[in-house]
């Protein structure tokens, strides 16, 4: 095969985001399949961006949510010219 | 009603339409400004600049993206602006993030194994992973932080996040992955102190 590890990790991106060709892709399967580093890297990597997406929905708080609602009127009226 | 009207009566000043525009919106960019920034209080004038720019702007809004996506934009300006007045630094090249001496070839490096973390969940507590998450994407560099978050967290594809960042895809790309491997690295280091089973 005559490539390294690390000709495979730029592609990596690509592999874990499916997002690359079948026969690219094959030869990355075979490569992680023998070396148990590569494999390591690959599943800590999938495991990174599923921990970093745990916990993403972050609700505005209500206090926030208050001041702003009372501030952006109040900027409304001010550019559309109503004072009521 | 549909956006357009909304977005048509918004610019005739009715201010429940404009309300009904951002609604949905408003705890994503919040969320966003929280990622980027790390801390509520500049997360909090993130939100609060670009709903005011919105308003200031709402004219000039020609419907030629989502009524959210430009407002997106405008968050993810904001953001930048303050990452702007920050001291810049910048990552190790791809290459060092391979954890061996031997770095163009793991496969050969006789008997060095790198961590392997298995399952963090089961090892950690999830206030402690939570925390060391949120560690490992507030400690890279502004510019990596935005397309990790861009990518991962907001799930944009690398073509809208160099439309976003004036960037080429290329080089988007490869500063997506070293972002991905900074707080791999990142994580693992501090999965292996917490472990207790530190490698040499």
């Amino acid at each position: 095969m005559g490539k390294k590890c690390l000709d495979y990790i730029s592609e990596l991106n690509d592999y874990l985001d499916g997002e690359i060709d079948p026969g690219l892709c094959a030869e990355i399967e075979e490569h992680i399949g023998k070396c148990e580093n590569c494999r390591i890297m690959v599943d800590s990597l999938k495991q990174t961006v599923k921990l970093c997406r745990e916990g993403k929905e972050i609700e505005l708080p209500k206090q926030l949510e208050d001041k702003l609602n009372s501030m952006l009127k109040s900027r409304w009226d001010k550019k559309f010219g109503k004072n009521n | 009603m549909n956006e357009k009207e909304l977005v048509a009566k918004a610019q005739a000043g009715d201010f429940e339409a404009f309300s009904q525009l951002i609604d949905a919106n408003k705890s994503k960019i919040y969320a966003l400004g929280l990622k980027m920034t790390g801390n509520q209080h500049d997360a909090e004038d993130i939100v609060s600049e670009t709903l005011v720019k919105a308003i200031d702007n709402i004219d000039k809004f020609r419907g030629e993206s989502a009524f959210g996506t430009w407002l997106y934009t405008i968050a993810l300006n904001q953001a930048r602006a303050l990452f702007a007045k920050q001291k810049q630094v910048d990552l190790k090249p791809i290459e060092e993030y391979l954890p061996t001496k031997k770095a163009e070839d793991l496969h050969s490096s006789s008997g060095f194994k790198i961590f392997d973390w298995e399952d963090p969940h089961k090892r950690l507590e999830s206030a402690e992973l939570k925390r060391i998450i949120n560690e490992a994407i507030g400690q890279l560099p502004a510019k990596y932080r935005e397309v990790f978050i861009l990518r991962y967290l907001e799930e944009l594809s690398i073509k809208e996040i160099a439309k976003l960042i004036h960037e080429s895809e290329a080089s988007t790309k490869s500063r997506v992955l070293r972002a991905k491997l900074a707080v791999r690295d990142y994580l693992s280091g501090r999965f292996e102190e917490q472990y207790g089973q530190k490698m040499s």
